[in-house]
């Protein structure tokens, strides 16, 4: 079983077939569940404070937007964590913890820079592109230790 | 309950978001959030003119198009987006622009990073509540009965005493202790008009020490000075009907405030750098050995393309002007520099924010140096009016607006 | 720990979430679940809710998909009714996905290979242009 990145961080699809397929998905919701769910904290909706786009310091200078950092401190750990990658080109309609565009660059230059197996996909827009889809997916899993 | 909708992007990851809706809070306000479908977020670029690659921009101009539609979802609009994101820079001033266009709700533009706090945003969010609120009382044309004002700002205090519309005493004190200068400035007011403190029949504060200085006088009126300066500034330039931009350079903030027959449609309020502040030509002042009061004739014979500046900074910038000095520059030009130093970074980082139509007030204590409105004429090309009592406007805005709490 | 999960059908599933929801009332899983317009949400312990998601596939294997959540089920600071109104972010993406979950569906059922795609088009050649050009103005 291999921890399997996927991108968008946010996707149901990618998130559901690594799983599916016996894999590890590394996805945010995990990140977000830590936050919503420690003691002590009382910064709603995400309980994100202003700790967050500081640890994301070290993914990004501080001339970066505090949002872009403050997403970094939920999404970079979960880049250090991965093994593997799925990377689906950006559908144009990415909201809240992908809203950002600034972010989803970092986050895909760090996959890319990290030096793991990657799949490279776009989001199908018939059947034919689905099945390729699914199984450039499933061939890509198999091939993961 | 005024509904404050948010249009924003990045401020729950930058951890502010809850200090956003503290600050509605106190000032009685709740924030909302404009339903907008998947469908309105994908065809932005047909209604609202554009979409860009950040999806939470888009919904941001999703809601803005979706306020302009239904103008009853809100009473106020704050855009708020990351500092330093180019991205968000434009499209938070398309946002501004778009509704202060199709519509007549108050917009407030503020770019935020993670170390925004309620208290940053309390001074902002208190005038957007006032102009909702008190959009009668801020319609108000003519100051009525013997009325006064009280401006406790953070370098000075100032006061008037105005009757039937006219200003009849005038105080003006640097600020040491807030109550103290307080008591001395109103005291100088009613000595020149003549008057008793008993025959005050109402009395407005405003400024950074209105809190304490009206408890202490216990004020009918205590307001933030976004509102009551543009009250000021449009009563003493004449300019009631029709658009306006206010410009207030104050000692430790300064103001740009659009405003359209008497309120404020949108306004900015800086406060980071001193080098876009009245001490940064105090400091000029005292280095050229001037009186700042003589600051301003004295750049009006300068020539600020004679001195290189490197920087806004009040340490780097003040340090090029010295060494212009020491390279032989002339003092009248130094004094130039400096005072085009403010207007232009005031210029870059405020005058963006707001619409600037004429006529353009400049207005406090820092009008009165005549190369800074020379030097924001020459930035903004277009005349600027320093009206008479300029320098006492957000106490002449208080003695204003407080006459129509009067019983009539 | 507790985890809480989406359980979203394809559109094409003869599975509703109402059915979902009957056996998890009737199984033995001690966990919440709350039904939405899309799906499912369940929370519970992380073991059983790993186990209760693979029953529910079993349901229909190509026709029901899981999902993590950040949030509890009716977080307040998260409910859209308490919080302004606005749904939250993330609803956007889901709905947008839900729209492909059909496609994606019969791609988990087929066996066939993958056909082969025909490359995107391509911008034309600038010569081609050129005389595409000059033939209309002509």
């Amino acid at each position: 079983m291999a921890k399997v990145i996927v991108y968008p961080p946010t996707s149901m699809i990618l998130s559901d077939l690594v799983e599916r397929m016996g894999h590890k998905a590394l996805v945010v919701p995990e990140a977000v569940r830590t936050l919503v769910t420690a003691e002590g904290i009382e910064s709603p909706p995400l309980n994100v404070t202003p700790e967050e786009p500081k640890k994301g310091l070290h993914y990004a200078a501080v001339d970066v937007p505090s949002g872009v950092r403050g997403r970094m401190a939920l999404i970079g750990p979960l880049i250090e964590e991965a093994e593997a990658a799925i990377i689906v080109k950006d559908p144009g309609w990415l909201t809240g913890c992908a809203g950002c565009s600034r972010t989803n660059e970092l986050v895909r230059l760090l996959i890319r820079t990290k030096g793991i197996p990657v799949l490279d996909l776009a989001y199908p827009t018939d059947d034919a592109e689905a099945r390729v889809f699914v199984q450039n997916i499933k061939k890509f899993l198999e091939g993961l230790k | 309950m005024i509904r404050i909708a948010q249009l924003s992007c990045g401020a729950e990851y930058s951890g502010i978001q809850k200090e956003i809706e503290r600050a509605a809070e106190t000032v009685g306000a709740t924030i909302i959030f404009p339903e907008v479908s998947l469908e309105d977020i994908l065809s932005v670029e047909k209604t609202f003119g554009v979409s860009v690659a950040s999806g939470d921009l888009n919904m941001a101009m999703a809601r803005a198009v979706r306020i302009v539609q239904n103008p009853d979802l809100a009473d106020a609009v704050i855009v708020m987006t990351c500092f330093r994101c180019a991205e968000a820079a434009i499209i938070r001033s398309e946002i501004r622009k778009f509704i202060h266009e199709h519509s007549r709700i108050p917009v407030l533009s503020y770019s935020f990073t993670e170390r925004t706090t309620a208290e940053t945003l309390l001074t902002r969010m208190e005038a957007l509540v006032t102009t909702v609120k008190y959009r009668g009382l801020l319609a108000r044309e003519r100051q009525k009965g013997l009325t006064a004002g009280v401006d406790s700002g953070s370098t000075t205090t100032k006061a008037v005493v105005m009757r039937d519309n006219e200003v009849v005493g005038t105080g003006w004190v640097p600020t040491t202790e807030v109550i103290k200068s307080a008591e001395d400035a109103y005291e100088a007011a009613l000595k020149q008009a003549g008057v008793r403190r008993e025959e005050i029949q109402a009395l407005g504060v405003t400024g950074y020490g209105r809190f304490l200085v009206g408890k202490h006088f216990e004020a009918k009126l205590v307001q933030e000075e976004i509102t009551v300066n543009s009250k000021g500034a449009v009563f003493l330039a004449d300019s009631q009907a029709g658009p306006a931009t206010v410009i207030d350079i104050g000692g430790m903030d300064n103001k740009a405030i659009s405003v359209q027959d008497g309120i404020p449609g949108g306004f900015t309020m800086g406060g980071i750098c001193a080098g876009a502040s009245g001490r940064f030509l105090e400091l000029t002042a005292r280095r050229l050995g001037v009186d700042i009061t003589e600051l301003g004739k004295l750049a009006l014979r300068g020539n600020y393309q004679n001195v290189t500046m490197n920087s806004y900074c009040i340490v780097f910038g003040t340090q090029s002007l010295v060494n212009s000095l020491s390279m032989g520059c002339k003092p009248e030009d130094v004094a130039m520099a400096a005072c085009h130093s403010v207007a232009e970074q005031v210029y870059e980082q405020q005058l963006q924010e707001v619409e600037v139509k004429e006529p353009v007030i400049m207005v406090g204590g820092t009008s009165l140096i005549e190369g800074l409105p020379k030097a924001m004429e020459q930035l903004l090309k277009v005349k600027v009016l320093v009206p008479k009592h300029a320098q006492y406007i957000g106490a002449v805005g208080a003695a204003l607006l407080v006459s129509g709490l009067l019983e009539d | 720990m507790r985890v809480t999960k989406y359980v979203i059908t394809s559109s094409e599933s003869d599975i509703l979430p109402s059915d979902i929801a009957m056996k998890i009332y009737g199984s033995k899983y001690d966990v919440s679940v709350k039904e939405t317009c899309f799906g499912v949400i369940v929370n519970g312990e992380e073991k059983e809710i790993e186990a209760l998601v693979k029953d529910i596939r079993a349901m229909d294997p190509s026709g029901i998909f899981i999902k993590d959540r950040g949030f509890p089920p009716g977080d307040p600071r998260r409910c859209r009714g308490r919080r302004g109104g606005g749904a939250r972010p993330g609803f956007y993406m889901i709905e947008s996905e839900s729209k492909m979950l059909p496609m994606i569906s019969r791609a988990l059922a087929s066996d066939a290979e993958a056909p082969a795609i025909p490359e995107k088009k391509k911008p034309i050649q600038m010569k081609k242009l050129e005389e595409i050009v000059k033939e209309e103005l002509s």
